[in-house]
């Protein structure tokens, strides 16, 4: 069980993470949400230890966290590789700080290049990989050692949707294995898609934290998709709502209650304008985010 | 412990490999060769003959034909009676590398020494002395004396040397080319260890790092790391010196220049044990300065100060090696950043005692001691700071911090 209790850290006279408090007590992906200088990378740095708390406590089944005591996983934000050094010797080299003997380190560095479709560098200078695949070989230097926990901060950034969904099944895959991942990410969908739990930081503090079905579940629908035969532009005047978006009669409406909706749905049969699909919408992750955030997702 | 040889070996591994490495110490082996060669090289464009050509002009013959008696290894005595333009023109197209007009005036015999140029000369030519020896012979053999009372006259004249002052036991040359290989080879070691150290901060590869083994191992780890690769370095150097002057160089040649005698096992192992605590002190300053910066272009300014440090260390011990029985040469033997290069040579002069050994060493380990745990804990606290160069107060500020 992972437990970080009202943990703060200070830059000068600068707060940057202010009493914040996460607990994962089963295996899951953990979302770490923020605008940039939310905290997150800061928050991360001082779970593992890079940096130092000012106060409160982090704790793995009990014990503090510490590069001897608990085996953890690390992908960094600032991606780095040796650039001259051939990615087998560079795996080689973190397996061995990591503990692992030669013979488990190639066996696991084996398993996972296959895993990860990177097999064909291994005999390669890093300097020679695209971004994407230094990306990779970066993950598979935090996964090589089997830890049981795993953070990854932004770990899709700058992959292209092939190997976004390789990483997506790998890390779907760690999950069941197990294992503890916590996640920073900026895109909404891909939490959204992974994450059971999630807490938002904006300038240091917390400003919601929970199981992300329930956050959702708790907000009003805010949102109709309606798909007709003909243009419905002036029912949608006469009833005050916003329209969000429009192409081809098919339509999103921004609606404050799913009340709204249904008296759109009503004067749209009474119109006798045929209705081809209506849906209202729960907000997503991302409209969550800007109302609390109070601005753009960056 | 373990992690710190896996990070020195993976260091050592990756100097090994580097370009820049293996070139540049195969051209100071190359030059090594090549210089060994030199005499052998310098024969073969001037022939079998690197004889110096001495051109003799004797009018009156006041020698009597006796001037071919001056030839040997050395010197090829050439006579003609030239005149003082011709013999100028000799001079200057490299036939000859001297000349002697030599006249007789009265009861005086004047010597006339031409050369191509005087500017160096220091008191007589030792033609001239040759000269005047043979002329004194000559005159002796006509007086029909015998040997007993030629050598009353003409005696062996032996000397020997005493000095003053403490008297040195070893070849001032040799430990003074075995100071200057130390500090390039320390000075070059050490300074990779910044580059190093800032070209992880660079490659962003620091973050993974630091979450895999403490500050303290990648910083002495790479500092042994650097410094087994530079060790190499140097015995391949010494190595290759010591087979190319055996192999290349007149055996006679080498034994006037050098006093090979003086170099034991001993020194040798106090050498290299100067070396690394040496090595050790700049390696662990460079590593300072490199987790200050964290661009290429920042690592040679971020530098100048402990290069600055390490030149004054050198020309400490340089300078007061030309009196090593001073108090000065004694104190550079004591100043951490000059005893590296100048103890090794106090102690094959016979100059330094036990105690004064082990003090210098004592000193050393302290400097390092403490200089490792300033530049572990401003690493530690440095390695995060992607901004531009630290000051020296953000460098205090860092030290300080938790």
């Amino acid at each position: 069980m992972l437990k970080i209790e009202n943990v703060s850290k200070s830059f000068g006279n600068k707060k940057v993470v202010d009493n914040i408090s996460i607990c994962m007590d089963k295996p899951e992906v953990f979302g770490l949400l923020g605008t940039n200088g939310a905290g997150k990378t800061t928050t991360i740095r001082m779970l593992l230890g890079i940096l130092k708390k000012d106060s409160g406590d982090i704790t793995w089944n009990g014990k503090a966290v510490d590069r001897k005591k608990v085996n953890f996983g690390y992908l960094p934000e600032e991606r780095g590789v040796y650039p001259k050094v051939k990615i087998i010797e560079q795996l080689k080299y973190f397996a061995e700080l990591k503990g692992m003997s030669k013979d488990d380190a190639i066996k696991s560095i084996n398993k996972w290049a296959k895993l990860l479709k990177v097999e064909e560098y291994l005999n390669m200078p890093a300097e020679k990989l695209s971004k994407g695949n230094q990306q990779k070989i970066q993950f598979l230097t935090a996964v090589i050692h089997d830890p049981e926990l795993i953070v990854l901060d932004e770990p899709f950034s700058g992959l292209d949707p092939v190997n976004t969904e390789i990483l997506k099944k790998v890390i779907i895959d760690l999950v069941k294995e197990g294992k503890y991942i916590i996640m920073s990410a900026h895109e909404m969908h891909t939490i959204e898609e992974f994450c059971t739990n999630v807490i938002i930081l904006n300038k240091g503090k917390t400003v919601l934290k929970g199981n992300l079905r329930s956050i959702k579940e708790s907000y009003p629908a805010n949102r109709v998709l309606i798909s007709t035969n003909d243009n419905i532009s002036n029912i949608i005047k006469s009833l005050k709502l916003e329209l969000e978006n429009s192409v081809d009669n098919s339509y999103v409406i921004k609606i404050k209650d799913e009340n709204d909706g249904y008296k759109l749905l009503d004067k749209v049969i009474k119109s006798n304008i045929k209705v081809n699909k209506f849906e209202i919408e729960k907000p997503t992750l991302n409209d969550i985010f800007i109302e609390k955030v109070g601005g753009k997702n960056e | 412990m373990n992690d710190m040889f896996v990070v020195a070996k993976f260091t050592l591994k990756d100097m090994l490999r580097r370009k820049a490495f293996i070139i540049s110490t195969i051209i100071i082996l190359l030059m090594i060769i090549i210089g060994c060669n030199i005499p052998n090289i310098s024969k073969s464009f001037k022939g079998e003959s690197v004889k110096a050509k001495i051109l003799i002009s004797d009018k009156n013959n006041i020698f009597e034909n006796n001037l071919n008696m001056l030839s040997n290894d050395d010197n090829e005595i050439i006579t003609d009676n030239l005149s003082i333009d011709e013999i100028k023109e000799k001079l200057l197209s490299n036939e000859i590398e001297e000349a002697v007009i030599v006249d007789k005036v009265d009861n005086n015999i004047n010597f006339k020494y031409i050369v191509k140029n005087a500017m160096y000369m220091d008191g007589s030519p030792y033609i001239v002395d040759l000269l005047s020896n043979l002329y004194k012979e000559i005159q002796i053999s006509k007086l029909n004396l015998s040997n007993e009372e030629v050598l009353s006259i003409n005696p062996a004249f032996n000397y020997e040397i005493e000095q003053a002052e403490e008297e040195a036991n070893g070849n001032v040359f040799v430990m003074m080319i075995l100071s200057i290989v130390l500090f390039y080879a320390v000075y070059f070691c050490a300074f990779q260890v910044s580059s190093s150290i800032t070209t992880e901060k660079t490659s962003k590869i620091i973050e993974t790092l630091v979450t895999s083994t403490s500050p303290t191992n990648i910083v002495l780890g790479k500092t042994i790391g650097i410094g087994l690769a530079g060790l190499l370095q140097l015995i391949l150097i010494i190595l290759t010196a010591i087979f190319s002057v055996n192999m290349f160089l007149d055996s006679e040649l080498v034994s006037s220049v050098l006093d090979m005698s003086s170099i034991t096992i001993p020194l040798g192992l106090i050498t290299l044990l100067y070396f690394i605590l040496g090595y050790a002190t700049y390696a662990l300053l460079y590593a300072l300065t490199g987790s200050t910066v964290s661009k290429p272009e920042d690592i040679q300014s971020a530098n100048t100060p402990v290069a600055m440090i390490t030149m004054i260390g050198f020309y400490i011990s340089y300078f007061t090696m030309l009196n090593p029985s001073s108090n000065m040469n004694m104190i550079a033997g004591f100043i951490p950043i000059s005893s590296p290069f100048c103890m090794p040579f106090r102690i094959m002069m016979g100059f330094a005692n036990v105690n004064e050994v082990l003090i210098s060493i004592g000193i050393l380990l302290l400097t390092i001691f403490v200089i490792s745990s300033i530049t572990i804990k401003v690493y530690s606290n440095a390695i995060l700071n992607y901004g531009s160069k630290m000051s020296f107060k953000d460098i205090v500020k860092m030290y300080k911090q938790k």
